[in-house]
């Protein structure tokens, strides 16, 4: 027992002791203990970060990837008088983008050539007494880096093609070019032209083209090298710093040429889309002139339709969709490819994303997104009779066709939205805290001919007069006349007619949601539209 | 007294192995609830928003609450977050697009009526009633004023009249209940001038939300919330924004609240009522055996005194 009593007295003092010594330490050092822990350090966005990579393809990483700062060492190089070669060797007279070697070949290589030669520069400086990078391994391979990423990709508009054009004196050849297998050497083919990412992918598709360099290695060797040779020769050249190309403010920069000349790659003016494939099998849906040089201005880079080559779709594409993978690596029915909803390159997507247009929002918004679009549409643009009905007639002169649609097109289905509508319409169906509401449904009718009007894809696919009313007369025949809102939308959540709203929401839902999407600001509170209806009246 | 260790866990299992026999005897009471048949719901399509606060005036009226300092019409109410309160049984609030619109959300936030309410699981005076409507209603007259409820509610929705000395009741959104049972709207569906909120069987509602999200579905985050958080709720919100960004709890998990107590505090009848006879029990046996032990050893004792020979012998083997 006097055991126990002698550790009880003696947990006793402890506990004093360290009761006492916690309220010395917080009196003498409230500051410390109050102080919130440091900020965590402000990430940084730089364009220029380059991770070595190419050490993965020897297996896990034994360490985070280091992160190192390109444009920082090109700067600091700059201001030495120093050029490239400090840190890039050169073979056959072209510069090597690997760091202090020609190949990879080892990971214990790999790793020495980093760590030694970087760190071995940096010791150098620091010697000198100069400011460097880091020595320590963690300092390069951090756990947490506060410097991120903020590259953009960069590629080639229809302008930057044409400085690039204009400057190689028109030889296409400076930069295009195929493989010759047998000579393994690089020759150029006139009239092959085709974007780089054709062959140049971001990783080896297949066996057959892992040999090809990836995308950004070719782009680097090509572009930077050229921008090096001609600021050698001082001209002008285009940037050599990884900002130049790969920051978002930087891009803004780059000059744009207004009106680019077409490019020349004897492609058509006009097409007439087959809707048959190479072996002569046909759909039996009529055929599909194509105004080529007018897409050609709407968009930037041939790519934006020609995903994997600059040949006719149906050759990639096959007729009846395929499990087997054709050519181009895809099993893309041509009906898919043309019809694809959301998709920027067929068609119908390119065509849909143009609704999303504040112009045509308005009317677009309500509308289900993945509809069965109406039959007559189909013949909007299948309006080639297949020549199995016309004879060789049509085949022969399928160019002529095709030429002469467009004029065929405003004459025959140019419309003129000259319909009789009313001036304006009062809605007094809903009078109770608020008056009637005066809506000025002809001006609204004129504003969105106006808008129409501007533009030649909308006056396409809007055909008829009152296809235009159809954007609130919806689910009606498109006719002068069309029933009021109020013959279908009565009172709200009707259980016959779940998804119907009520006539008090179907008329602020469409009104506010138009003028929302159309970003017409000045009627969307209440009284705008509908006086406050004094008590006493 | 002294225990050995034996004993000490021995009784410690016998305890630990009654609680078992009760949780099992609990579970069968839990099957999974869905919601009364054809009990209503609210859909708020928080796309169609338009933050005007019909339904905040709607509500107060309805509910007959006083007066607020600014009146409805005033839209700068909407600058700074609000949460219910006694006077307010549903509150708009706005947030930023985190699309990079311009447009803001705007979200009205009141009571979510539980499928199987955390507030009434809590509350032990059974002042909260899971109605057959689909609202969670309360009286008043029976509530203690424990606040359990406020405790309990994982939205944070039930509020308490700490200004009313005598009489505070807990204040929260009704489902306007009355109105409904006689047929009527609740204030704030009927006053909706978007039908931003729709008011029918939660069936429809949901199939309602599933139909915009297919009918549009770059509008939509392909998410009803209320569906199964918190065991389901009889308000249903749909969005474009990601229901996070409007301070929506995305941690709440699909069981119902009171499923995560009720295996703990079926339990406790049975470690009342088992407990004290078992372990007095074993006390008793032990207690026996030590006696036992004793009148033996002093038998014993009491014997070899006599013949001391004996135990020489058996040493020696």
């Amino acid at each position: 027992m006097v055991k126990g009593k002698s550790l009880r007295i003696g947990a006793g003092i402890f506990v004093t002791i360290v009761i006492l010594l916690i309220g010395l330490m917080s009196s003498f050092d409230v500051t410390a203990l109050s102080k919130a822990p440091d900020d965590p350090q402000q990430i940084m966005f730089r364009p220029d970060i380059i991770t070595f990579d190419n050490m993965e393809a020897f297996g896990k990483l034994e360490k985070t990837k280091a992160i190192f700062l390109h444009d920082q060492h090109t700067d600091a190089l700059e201001k030495k008088d120093k050029d490239c070669m400090v840190c890039h060797k050169t073979e056959n007279g072209r510069m090597s983008q690997k760091f202090m070697r020609l190949k990879d070949i080892s990971r214990e290589e790999l790793t020495k050539i980093y760590c030694d030669n970087c760190t071995k520069c940096h010791n150098e400086m620091i010697a000198a007494g100069e400011k460097a990078g880091p020595v320590k391994c963690d300092e390069c391979h951090m756990e947490r880096p506060f410097i991120q990423s903020s590259r953009v990709p960069m590629g080639f508009d229809k302008s930057l093609h044409f400085r690039h054009y204009r400057a190689q004196e028109n030889k296409c050849g400076r930069c295009h070019h195929e493989y010759d297998e047998k000579g393994k050497k690089l020759f150029y083919a006139e009239g092959k032209e085709g974007t780089c990412r054709y062959c140049h992918k971001e990783k080896p598709q297949s066996d057959d083209t892992a040999k090809v360099i990836s995308m950004r290695f070719a782009s680097h060797l090509a572009c930077v090298d050229c921008h090096q040779q001609t600021l050698a020769k001082h001209m002008d050249a285009g940037p050599l710093r990884c900002a130049g190309c790969h920051d978002a403010q930087e891009q803004l920069k780059i000059e744009k040429v207004k009106d680019v000349p077409r490019l020349k790659r004897g492609q058509p003016d006009n097409v007439i889309i087959k809707t048959g494939d190479p072996k002569g099998r046909i759909a039996r849906m009529d055929q599909v002139p194509f105004d080529h040089e007018s897409h050609e201005e709407y968009n930037d880079t041939c790519r934006v339709c020609h995903l994997a080559s600059l040949e006719s779709c149906a050759n990639c594409h096959p007729l009846a969709g395929s499990n087997k993978a054709t050519k181009n690596g895809t099993g893309i029915s041509l009906e898919t490819a043309f019809h694809k909803h959301g998709h920027p390159s067929s068609c119908t997507g390119c065509h849909e994303s143009k609704q999303e247009d504040k112009n045509c929002a308005g009317c677009h918004t309500f509308m289900d997104k993945n509809r069965q679009k109406e039959s007559a549409t189909c013949l909007r643009c299948h309006m080639v009779p297949l020549p199995e009905r016309t004879g060789e007639l049509s085949t022969s002169n399928a160019a002529r066709i095709a030429r002469l649609m467009p004029q065929l097109w405003k004459e025959t289905f140019g419309p003129i939205y000259k319909v009789d509508v009313p001036k304006t319409v009062v809605i007094s169906d809903l009078v109770d805290k608020y008056e009637a509401a005066e809506y000025p449904h002809g001006k609204v009718f004129d504003a969105m001919v106006t808008k129409l009007e501007g533009s030649k894809l909308a006056q396409y696919f809007h055909y008829e007069d009152t296809t235009l009313c159809l954007g609130c007369h919806h689910n009606t025949p498109a006719a002068g006349k069309p029933p009021r809102c109020a013959n279908c939308h009565d009172k709200p959540f009707n259980e016959n007619y779940l998804f119907r709203p009520g006539i008090m929401a179907s008329f602020h839902q469409q009104c506010i949601g138009c003028h929302q999407k159309m970003g017409v600001e000045k009627y969307i509170g209440c009284t705008s539209c509908h006086k406050e209806r004094k008590k006493d009246s | 007294m002294s225990i050995s260790r034996r004993k000490f866990l021995g009784w410690v299992g016998a305890a630990g192995l009654s609680t078992t026999i009760g949780k099992s005897a609990a579970a069968a009471t839990n099957k999974q609830f869905a919601g009364y048949p054809k009990s209503f719901a609210i859909l708020h399509d928080v796309t169609l928003c338009v933050g005007c606060r019909s339904c905040e005036a709607a509500c107060n009226t309805v509910n007959e609450l006083p007066q607020p300092e600014k009146p409805f019409t005033d839209l700068s109410v909407l600058e700074t977050k609000r949460r219910t309160t006694t006077t307010a049984f549903t509150v708009v609030n706005k947030y930023e697009n985190p699309k990079g619109d311009q447009r803001p959300v705007f979200y009205k936030k009141q009571c979510n009526h539980c499928l199987e309410p955390a507030c009434a699981s809590a509350c032990f005076v059974r002042a909260f009633t899971k109605t057959l409507t689909g609202a969670v209603t309360y009286d008043s007259s029976v509530c203690v004023g424990c606040r359990y409820c406020m405790v309990a509610c994982p939205f944070e929705i039930p509020t308490y009249e700490y200004d009313q000395a005598l009489t505070p009741r807990i204040r929260k959104c009704t489902m306007c209940h009355p109105r409904v049972v006689e047929g009527l709207l609740p204030g704030c569906v009927k006053a909706c001038p978007m039908e931003a909120l729709s008011f029918g069987k939660r069936e429809d509602m949901i199939k309602i939300a599933r139909e915009r999200f297919r009918k549009y579905p770059d509008r939509y985050v392909d998410h009803i919330y209320g569906e199964y958080e918190m065991g389901g709720t009889s308000w249903l919100y749909i969005s474009g924004t990601p229901f996070k960004e409007l301070e929506m709890r995305e941690d709440l998990g699909i069981t119902p609240a009171p499923q995560l107590t009720a295996g703990a505090l079926s339990s406790v009848p049975i470690i009342v009522g088992l407990w004290p006879a078992l372990l007095a029990g074993i006390y008793a046996v032990s207690k026996r055996k030590e006696k036992i032990a004793q009148s033996e050893k002093e038998q014993a004792l009491a014997s070899a005194k006599e013949r001391p020979d004996e135990s020489e012998i058996e040493e020696e083997s």
